[in-house]
């Protein structure tokens, strides 16, 4: 059985051309998605595509909440560390932070994803279908961006 | 599409090395590094792309879809049906429209090829969960594929060169 045709195996500069076409396309895609603002922020949170909750991030003061969907629990959290409350790892002054501080789920993206602070970021969880975005915010000329984890 | 038994058994064979190589992946998670859901080193563009040159389009869909449909009914997710056909043929289509492009080796065929794989996997988180949310993701996913699509390149180079004069590559 003959092969149909025999491809080139060292890289060419029409290689790189591909190559920046898609850096191009993700620098595009960053630019015009990773802009949010900080400051007065709503959270909502999603299940299976259906808005269940939502919240300022102020309000997990009080604690933790959870979320059920497709068999898995999710705890979102504001970014203190509830443990070491004297080593908390809060976002700077003026911005508020979420993250999913534990979930059952296989994966544990939405875990490992760490702490939003801005509008129009989220964290997904798949197996959960349950999302988490930030809504809102204000701008604040020369606030310090928290380190997203 | 007439089969003969050699191009059976090679489809056969394909089909099981790219369920193997899914299965491998998940030992090396790629997400502990890069959090992002679905990030993943795409080890089965591997076969894709050999089956693509050894085979031909035709051939290399039917390995497509039985790696989808076996790996979901395997790990008993059907759900993720749909994030592997959708990931899957955008890379399939993306990979044979840059394969015909003359001035390409089999690195600029992968790194597109995966590029279009997580544009489809995106495009199927959106549809699942009803959100343009996971379009956040997309830059970071976009990003990653040059590293993934360049190690599918580097294997795959690796393997037309290792294979070169196996009765697989002779007229």
């Amino acid at each position: 059985m003959p092969m149909k045709s025999f491809p080139k195996l060292r890289p060419t500069a029409w290689d790189g051309l591909v190559a920046l076409c898609v850096v191009l396309l993700a620098a595009a895609l960053a630019f015009f998605q990773w802009r949010g603002e900080t400051g007065d922020l709503t959270a909502v949170v999603s299940v299976d595509g259906t808005e269940v909750d939502r919240f300022s991030p102020d309000d997990l003061l009080e604690g933790p909440r959870t979320y059920t969907g497709g068999g898995y629990t999710l705890e979102v959290a504001l970014s203190i560390d509830y443990e070491h409350p004297a080593s908390s790892a809060l976002p700077p002054s003026g911005q508020t932070g979420l993250r999913v501080a534990a979930s059952d789920c296989p994966t544990q993206d939405c875990v490992h994803t760490g702490t939003i602070t801005r509008s129009g970021q989220s964290i997904v969880c798949l197996p959960a279908r349950i999302i988490v975005r930030l809504e809102g915010g204000k701008a604040e000329g020369g606030a310090v961006d928290a380190v997203l984890g | 599409m007439k089969l003969t038994t050699k191009q059976l058994t090679l489809c056969a064979l394909l089909t099981a090395m790219a369920l193997a190589l899914s299965y491998l992946e998940n030992l090396f998670p790629l997400s502990l590094a890069i959090p992002v859901p679905g990030v993943k080193l795409g080890l089965a563009n591997i076969v894709t792309v050999f089956a693509l040159w050894a085979l031909g389009p035709g051939q290399t869909l039917l390995i497509l879809l039985a790696r989808c449909f076996l790996g979901s009914l395997f790990a008993g997710n059907l759900n993720a049906l749909i994030f592997s056909l959708l990931g899957g043929l955008c890379a399939l289509g993306t990979m044979v429209f840059l394969s015909r492009r003359r001035g390409l080796s089999l690195y600029g065929v992968s790194v597109g090829g995966a590029a279009a794989h997580n544009c489809g996997q995106i495009a199927a988180a959106v549809l699942t969960l009803g959100s343009a949310a996971p379009l956040y993701y997309l830059p970071v996913l976009l990003a990653v594929s040059l590293l993934t699509g360049g190690l599918t390149g580097l294997v795959s180079a690796c393997l037309f060169q290792g294979a070169r004069h196996t009765d697989l590559m002779k007229g």
